[in-house]
């Protein structure tokens, strides 16, 4: 079987079941990207249309990903055919499992509109005055390591300029073989590692962003949602350093192999670049999803009248939030496990485009 | 805790200040203690940044915090009331305590409220 055709199999099963399991690892008061009050979320209907939603989503996933493997099998392709449209599929089946969100969106508003289940509670924010002290996200100094290692590598490649080949790759294979280069020039020797830094630089944006954002607590479920919040925090704080980590390993592996062809012959990186890394950071990414997405799960007792506010006006479709008072960058996803911006905070725009936007713009323009 | 109600008629400030006075109360957070930033408090509520600045000032010349460069909102320490906020709180309590006895209520269900709201704070403190 061609590399390709296994990677791309991968993705589709882990895209398959981070799709399937969504609604049962978002936030536990919100179904669809709908408020729901705690003392309703036991309701026979928002059950019923979570498990319409995930056996939809897994048979027309599964069912794109035997036609693409029969596909695949049956015909001479090359790499670069099964790697589009495997990625057709992938995004297929992110159109899918939208495209029912979207629809169980609208029923769940419809009927929580028709039930009014918040109009006979009262609506409160909380939160506790002492958690931030027990905030356990890792500090933004440990990413100065990755960071020390890349100003490394670019003096070292500054100093072993004379041994770099005329042609500099800028793009790798899945094999992890280069397949596009450039001309040798002061500039483009110590590129990658440039966008490297730039992208460690980001990453500490988004951390920074990330522990200035808000810990929101839910008023029925204070000791569960603090759980959820506090836990995000932190494995976010590991996996995004875990990430970045992973990235400065690859880079550095890229640069040393220009920089000395045969440099890692025969060692365990050379096997498992790239595609270890990439099942390695995919891996992580669902443990993350299962470790924060079930720390909420439990049954409690909702005692009082009260509820959170609803929020609803400040999510657009339930998915893109707009606030404008409130500071936070980064909030939790409503659809999904993790983080997505605040959009009416544009702060948030800097730090996740403005990296992206050099890193696009110096490789269309200056190469 | 700290709970506020965004539709109630109070503005959203002075509950904040109501409500962080309690949590000191309770013992939920002692002298020398410090509150959260504004930032992460407003992060944390998400309201605006204005109205915990607000509040955080508020508390300031009541002298229940003292606000220190770079170490934030500090709890102060009070070992004893001072005469000026004894006259203050004097003064703020006075037309309830009217108010109390204009709708009828006796001398000593007046004390016995005092103590309840006393007993109650307190309870809350033992079961933190």
């Amino acid at each position: 079987m061609p590399v390709s055709l296994v990677l791309s199999i991968f993705i589709i099963l882990f895209l398959t079941i981070v799709q399937t399991v969504i609604p049962y690892l978002v936030k536990r008061t919100v179904v669809f990207g709908v408020t729901i009050p705690e003392q309703y979320i036991r309701e026979q209907k928002l059950n019923q249309y979570r498990k319409q939603y995930s056996f939809i989503t897994f048979i027309v996933a599964v069912l794109l990903l035997i036609g693409f493997v029969i596909w695949a099998l049956t015909n001479q392709l090359n790499e670069e055919q099964i790697v589009i449209v495997g990625t057709f599929i992938e995004f297929g089946i992110i159109f899918i499992s939208l495209s029912l969100y979207f629809y169980y969106h609208g029923k769940i508003k419809q009927l929580k509109q028709k039930s009014k289940w918040t109009e006979k509670l009262k609506q409160v924010k909380v939160t506790d005055l002492s958690v931030r002290t027990q905030d356990e996200m890792l500090p933004w100094y440990a990413y100065l390591l990755p960071m020390i290692i890349t100003i490394g590598l670019i003096i070292y490649t500054v100093m072993n300029y004379n041994l770099l080949p005329e042609n500099i790759p800028t793009h790798w294979g899945i094999t992890g073989e280069p397949d596009a280069f450039t001309k040798k020039t002061p500039f483009s020797a110590v590129q990658m590692p440039g966008f490297l830094l730039l992208m460690q630089i980001m990453f500490v944006g988004i951390h920074v962003a990330t522990k200035n954002s808000g810990i929101k607590l839910s008023a029925t479920n204070a000791h569960l949602s603090k759980r959820r919040q506090l836990g995000m925090r932190k494995y976010t704080s590991w996996l995004l350093f875990f990430v970045v980590f992973a990235m400065t390993i690859l880079f550095t592996f890229f640069q040393l192999t220009t920089i000395h062809p045969n440099v890692f012959d025969g060692t365990l990186l050379q096997l498992i670049i790239p595609f270890g890394f990439l099942v390695l950071i995919l891996l992580s990414t669902i443990l993350f999803a299962v470790k924060v997405g079930r720390s909420d799960k439990e049954d409690i007792v909702v005692e009082g009248d009260i509820t959170d506010i609803d929020e609803d006006r400040y999510w657009k479709g339930g998915l893109w939030y707009f606030n404008k008072n409130d500071p936070s960058i980064f909030v939790e996803k409503r659809f999904g496990v993790g983080y997505t911006l605040n959009f009416a905070n544009p702060i948030g725009y800097l730090i996740v485009f403005l990296p992206l936007a050099i890193i696009i713009l110096v490789s269309f323009f200056l190469n | 805790m700290i709970q506020i109600e965004p539709d109630s008629e109070i503005p959203i400030y002075t509950q904040l200040t109501n409500q962080i006075i309690e949590d000191i109360a309770r013992g939920n957070i002692k002298p020398g203690d410090s509150l959260p930033s504004v930032r992460s408090f407003a992060a944390d509520l998400g309201v605006n940044m204005h109205t915990v600045n607000k509040s955080y000032h508020e508390l300031e010349k009541k002298g229940i915090i003292q606000i220190v460069p770079k170490s934030g909102a500090v709890i102060a320490k009070h070992e004893k009331v001072d005469l000026t906020t004894y006259e203050k709180l004097k003064g703020v309590m006075r037309p309830q305590i009217a108010e109390a006895i204009v709708s009828g209520m006796k001398d000593e269900e007046i004390h016995q409220l005092v103590n309840t709201i006393i007993s109650e704070l307190k309870d809350d403190q033992t079961n933190q």
